[in-house]
């Protein structure tokens, strides 16, 4: 009975104390804080990814175009044959002997 | 407004509605707080802790039980965890709490009884098995209905019934040669 009571008193008591009445206060600091933290991490995590994904891109043309070899000739002769000897001609002389 | 109203607004970004549900059951988180670590600084502590765990999984809340319910769930599960990591802590407190006493209406040795007592009772509450420790606190420091704590506890009410009787002559074994005599 004694031992009852004693726990009861402790309880009671323990019952009484009240929290600081600031404590949603900062509660709701922490979470604006956190909000806060979270939302700017957000938008550096954006830009770094945006600012990575474009250097890649700079990186690959730039070491492309660093290895590009050029095969053809700086000049060409385009020659075409049928220009130099044109057959034709002699085509025509003979259908006019024939005629 | 109700729970249910309160919880749609937050999910909303409403944080003013956060802050009125919190208000609402601050005292009771608090109080179930005191019952497992049993000093003031710690159970603001957690319950701080506990209120941010509530606002970061608000939407997991489905509205299967009551929102008390499964606020009561939290705190217990996180006051347990609380106690686990930080029996050191506990420990250099109470070795602390018995060198630093003060009172106006008590003489030092009855004061020394008195806090000397009341640790071996706290000492006592704390050995309690976890089950029967949830099951005492809620009934005793929230006064909650045995219905209520088998939901809370998600046991039968004939379970938690047992677990106060157990809890209940366990403290009687624990304190009857050192406390009440």
């Amino acid at each position: 009975m004694q031992i009852e009571h004693l726990i009861d008193e402790l309880i009671r008591q323990e019952k009484e104390t009240v929290p600081n009445p600031f404590l949603a206060t900062r509660v709701m600091a922490q979470i604006e804080g956190a909000r806060k933290r979270r939302s700017k991490v957000t938008i550096w995590q954006t830009v770094t990814l945006a600012a990575s994904i474009a250097a890649v891109a700079f990186l690959g043309v730039s070491i492309g175009n660093s290895n590009v070899t050029k095969e053809t000739a700086e000049v060409a002769l385009n020659i075409n044959d049928r220009q130099i000897e044109n057959l034709g001609y002699y085509n025509f002389g003979n259908d006019e002997q024939g005629q | 407004m109700t729970d249910e109203q309160l919880i749609r607004e937050i999910t909303a970004d409403n944080n003013a509605a956060f802050k009125t549900l919190m208000e609402r059951y601050q005292l009771q988180v608090f109080r179930t707080a005191m019952g497992f670590v049993h000093t003031k600084e710690d159970a603001e502590d957690l319950t701080q802790e506990i209120f941010i765990r509530v606002y970061q999984s608000l939407h997991t809340f489905q509205g299967g039980s009551e929102f008390s319910t499964w606020i009561y769930r939290i705190t217990v599960n996180m006051s347990l965890n609380f106690v686990r990591s930080n029996i050191k802590k506990r420990l250099l407190q109470s070795l602390e709490a018995l060198f630093t006493l003060s009172s106006e209406d008590k003489n030092p040795l009855e004061e020394l009884e008195s806090d000397e007592r009341d640790r071996r009772i706290r000492r006592a509450i704390d050995s309690l098995p976890e089950k029967q420790r949830m099951a005492f606190i809620l009934s005793r420091y929230e006064e909650l209905p045995q219905k209520k704590i088998a939901t809370v506890m998600n046991r039968s009410e004939g379970a938690v019934e047992q677990l106060l009787q157990r809890a209940k002559e366990n403290l009687k074994k624990k304190l009857s040669s050192t406390v009440g005599k």
